[in-house]
């Protein structure tokens, strides 16, 4: 009898091994705030990616005998219509589609730009390392959304062109981030053994200094997805970025802003959402933060 | 110290040169320009003669070097939109309007921000401390358009306390036309992103603050509790406090887009808007290079006041952070 429970409990022991993701995932999940996050951010995942079965309207469905019909005032359009009769309910759910896929591929873009140019300027130092900070120089004194309204006036409006405006002026962070702490890393004793062992630059920099780089880049992803979906909507908003018939959140603020006095759900719902995504989204990256930050660990 | 500075300085030079040059190219990289036709055709004698007079039959790197040659003395041209005013005229009559935002945007918030900040770090976890920091937390994520629109929508739409947007209308001024009921709502939807982040960061120094040595010893010599907190407290806990705050501030300064946009708001940010659509070369070049200066000018500032400030910072250390 004694036997058996002694190898449970060995096994136990072997299975408890805590490792840096396993601890960091444990402590995401105990946060409230976080989960919740979670959980509204993939409540518009999911939205995004099943809108077709969703929503009960295509999204470019005109009804012109049933215009700026009210919320809750016919069970047809749950939700009330736009100015040109599409249903708002299926709008909303398409526009959780263009929110996400702005967001996430905007900070790929980022990411693709920044991290190789953070990564040459922290290992290669010297000329490197000068021209790509004053690259960023000179990003840092033109802020980012004036460039993007420049970018969109002469290149034109439309979801790519967006993503790829947006990402072009979101990566400075990233290089950032990633050279500071290349440059603090390639100092560690890890870096100096697997060189004393005869691991050649690759190897150094992909298994051993990117690995330990990634918690601060993980943290900064989280907060620049909903950075991109604020500035879609922001650029949509001012009726420049994504363009018709496509649903986007930002836009449909926009244009309900000519019928706020009488037609207030126009304005009120895709505001709330664009409100809750962000909220979700920083849940998260606050929850992300406080659970890879080891210095926390009590 | 002046090693520094000098050396900050030529990269600020860099900079704005590189954003001219951006910017410049990036404004006729595209076909088309500013005097297209819409529906009336031109002669095409007058039109050759409005391009000559505007300097655009030369070729882009003559219309550069002649462009930085007259904003090196100052002359930053005629603004395609107003041709009866110049560009710095111009300029400084619609950031008049927007500094005003500014200026009562920072005002309220950053003392808003720092007295309930200290209030949330002192009466630390009482239901105070969450309401500030849930408010804080609302304040700098959600988009202030977003703000702006629910404003509108209860203030103006519902209640209708409040005009529905316009800038130093007779009828919505009050208290001896002082106020205007017109600031009420941009003020306040922009205050909402920089009262939370300045109190945010008062909160989580001032809680830093409070448990430091020095606070102890000052409580132990029997100052009183106001002295404590005013004096040793927040003084020491507004140092870490510029390196934020300041590049704030030229942001809040240049105003925002979307609340001139939402409130019909004369102000920079709606020139920019249609000078980059009208393609108003001049007046783009003027407010690229204004931005571009005023944050380079205020990361410089802040830095500087920061060793200034905290006397244990040394420029060479810093140099590497």
């Amino acid at each position: 009898m004694m036997g058996t429970v002694d190898l449970v409990s060995a096994q136990d022991v072997h299975y408890r091994q805590r490792t840096l993701w396993g601890d960091a995932v444990r402590r995401f999940f105990r946060n409230r705030l976080a989960v919740l996050g979670l959980i509204i951010v993939l409540f518009f995942l999911f939205l995004a990616i099943f809108a077709d079965l969703i929503a009960p309207y295509p999204y470019d469905k005109m009804h012109l005998d049933k215009t700026l019909r009210f919320p809750f005032t016919d069970p047809e359009f749950l939700l009330g219509t736009d100015e040109i009769g599409r249903d708002y309910l299926s709008r909303l759910i398409y526009g959780a589609r263009t929110s996400m896929t702005v967001g996430l591929s905007v900070q790929a873009i980022a990411f693709i730009i920044g991290v190789p140019l953070g990564a040459i300027a922290g290992l290669r130092g010297g000329m490197a390392d000068f021209a790509v900070m004053r690259l960023v120089d000179i990003m840092t004194a033109f802020p980012g959304l004036l460039l993007a309204i420049m970018l969109v006036a002469v290149w034109g409006g439309g979801m790519w062109k967006v993503i790829a405006i947006l990402g072009f002026t979101s990566w400075v962070g990233i290089t950032r981030i990633t050279r500071a702490q290349l440059l603090s890393l390639r100092e560690k004793e890890y870096v100096e053994a697997a060189r004393c062992v005869g691991a050649n630059g690759v190897r150094i920099v992909v298994r051993h200094l990117l690995p330990n780089a990634l918690t601060p880049l993980l943290v900064a992803l989280s907060f620049g997805i909903p950075g991109a979906i604020f500035g879609e909507a922001g650029l949509s908003f001012m009726g420049i970025g994504i363009n018709d018939p496509v649903a986007s959140w930002g836009k449909m603020v926009g244009i309900s802003s000519a019928y706020v006095r009488v037609y207030w759900h126009l304005a009120f719902f895709p505001t709330v959402l664009i409100a809750l995504t962000m909220l979700g989204f920083s849940f998260v990256g606050d929850g992300l933060r406080d659970a890879l930050d080891p210095r926390l660990i009590e | 110290m002046t090693r520094y500075i000098l050396g900050r300085l030529a990269s600020l030079l860099f900079v704005l040169l590189a954003v001219s040059i951006i910017t410049f190219s990036l404004m006729r990289a595209v076909p088309g320009g500013p005097f297209d036709e819409g529906k009336q055709r031109l002669p095409e004698a007058a039109k050759a003669n409005i391009l000559r007079k505007y300097g655009l039959d030369q070729p882009v790197w003559k219309q550069y070097l002649k462009y930085m040659w007259n904003a090196l003395h100052f002359d930053f041209g005629i603004p395609y939109q107003v041709p009866t005013t110049t560009v710095t005229a111009l300029i400084a009559q619609t950031w008049f309007v927007t500094a005003q935002v500014g200026l009562m945007t920072i005002g309220l918030s950053y003392s808003l921000g720092l007295a309930m900040g200290l209030i949330a770090a002192y009466y630390q976890n009482s239901w105070i401390d969450s309401l500030v920091t849930f408010v804080a937390m609302l304040g700098t994520t959600i988009p202030n358009f977003v703000v702006a629109l629910w404003l509108l929508l209860l203030f103006s739409v519902r209640l209708k306390w409040l005009p529905m947007g316009g800038w130093g209308e007779e009828q919505n001024r009050f208290f001896f036309g002082l106020l205007s009921k017109d600031w009420i709502m941009p003020v306040v939807a922009y205050s909402l992103r920089p009262f939370s982040t300045v109190a945010r960061y008062t909160r989580a120094s001032v809680v830093d603050a409070i448990y430091a040595d020095y606070v102890r010893t000052a409580r132990a010599k029997g100052l009183g509790e106001r002295a404590v907190l005013l004096r040793h407290v927040l003084k020491n806990a507004l140092i870490p406090m510029v390196t934020v705050l300041g590049p704030d501030i030229p942001n809040l300064l240049t105003g925002s887009i979307f609340i001139e946009a939402t409130f019909r708001i004369p102000g920079l940010g709606k020139y920019f808007w249609t000078s980059t659509f009208n393609r108003d070369y001049p007046m783009i070049m003027a407010l690229a290079l204004l931005i571009a200066l005023l944050w380079s000018v205020t990361y410089l500032f802040t830095d500087v006041v920061y060793t200034w400030a905290d006397p244990r910072i040394r420029f060479g250390e810093a140099e590497g952070a």
